[in-house]
């Protein structure tokens, strides 16, 4: 009985600390950016889920393609339908490591840089990335920030010639989000 | 007769002016159609290029609640998918948390019957007041589902976009 009522004490703390050690948001911000000789091109989505284990470092991103918000209505139509096929392919997503997380002290406040490594999923193909960013830590909140270039042709993102001046080959990819402990 | 007997021999440069004439006013007209084409092309592109996003305020909505849309998003029915993605719904519920994105937006989460989970709504204006625990309909572009951490019992959310209160 006793030994019941310990192994019930342990497991509830061990729980209880690896529950600390996961933050997460629902509302991540992603933008995008593609800087052509014709326009630029600038779309942001705020619906991003992301989550994060600040001992271990795995952190995962999951979008929906249809949540970018672009400046002009044809240019996400033309983003959906055309070339992220968004009706094949809803979701874009990120799984992978803060491979240096130790680096970070969560409790004292300050910016961190760090190193992210994972695959990261676009118009259903996933490739192996790495990226740098950084960990902010202010008055007990945990926010990460960190921006990337991807190029549209590894994921098999097909641009038509007649539009390839509008459109960049490479696409900077920043992301900012602001956790919270779960 | 042909122009031969017809008395133009004795005006040699009365053929050539006339065609020269003709030639030049269907050039002319072959320039102004083209012009014209090319402007109602430019124009036409020009108007689709510039269209604005449809007005979520003034769209006619498909009206749900909040714990009927969550669970039809959240089990993967494809009907639902067709009846719900994409368009304007108008989504009644219980105010769980009002939060504030990284853009300064708000963020109203409704209440589903799952501990954890909500209807995400992202306001396109920062105005009117509203407290948890007050009933509320909100109209938004639903653009679906996001799993969440099974893992971690993070449950996902059912998220709308450019949202407005209706009453």
């Amino acid at each position: 009985m006793k030994i019941n009522f310990l192994l019930t004490v342990v497991l509830f703390l061990v729980f209880q600390s690896a529950g600390a050690q996961v933050y997460y948001t629902k509302n991540g911000n992603v933008t995008f950016f593609s800087k052509s000789p014709l326009q630029d091109i600038e779309a942001e989505n705020n619906q991003v889920i992301s989550v994060m284990n600040i001992q271990t470092g795995e952190l995962q991103f999951s979008l929906l393609n249809n949540a970018f918000h672009f400046p002009k209505a044809k240019m996400e139509e033309d983003f959906n339908e055309n070339y992220m096929e968004s009706n094949k392919y809803p979701r874009s997503g990120f799984k992978g490591m803060v491979t240096d997380i130790n680096a970070v002290d969560f409790t004292k406040d300050g910016t961190y840089p760090v190193a992210v490594k994972g695959d990261l999923t676009i118009h259903g193909v996933t490739k192996t990335i790495t990226a740098k960013g950084a960990i902010i830590v202010s008055k007990g909140t945990i926010s990460a920030v960190s921006s990337f270039t991807v190029f549209v042709k590894d994921y098999g993102i097909k641009i038509p010639n007649i539009v390839s001046n509008n459109i960049a080959e490479r696409i900077k990819i920043s992301v900012n989000c602001s956790y919270q402990e779960k | 007769m042909d122009w031969k007997t017809a008395g133009y021999r004795n005006e040699p440069g009365f053929l050539n002016q006339n065609s020269m004439g003709m030639r030049k006013k269907i050039l002319i007209n072959i320039l102004l159609l083209t012009v014209m084409l090319f402007s109602t092309v430019a124009l036409i592109g020009f108007i689709i290029w510039n269209k604005p996003h449809r007005s979520v305020r003034d769209a006619t909505a498909v009206e749900t609640n909040a714990v009927a849309l969550y669970h039809a998003l959240s089990h993967d029915s494809a009907t639902m998918k067709t009846f719900f993605l994409n368009k304007v719904v108008a989504v009644s519920g219980k105010i769980k948390q009002v939060q504030q994105n990284r853009e300064g937006a708000r963020v109203i989460l409704l209440e589903t019957s799952i501990p954890g989970a909500s209807v995400n709504c992202t306001m396109e204006e920062n105005t009117g007041s509203f407290k948890a625990g007050n009933t509320i309909q909100i109209k938004g572009i639903c653009i679906g589902y996001i799993n969440g951490d099974p893992d971690i019992g993070l449950p996902g959310d059912v998220f709308l976009t450019r949202c407005y209160t209706s009453f």
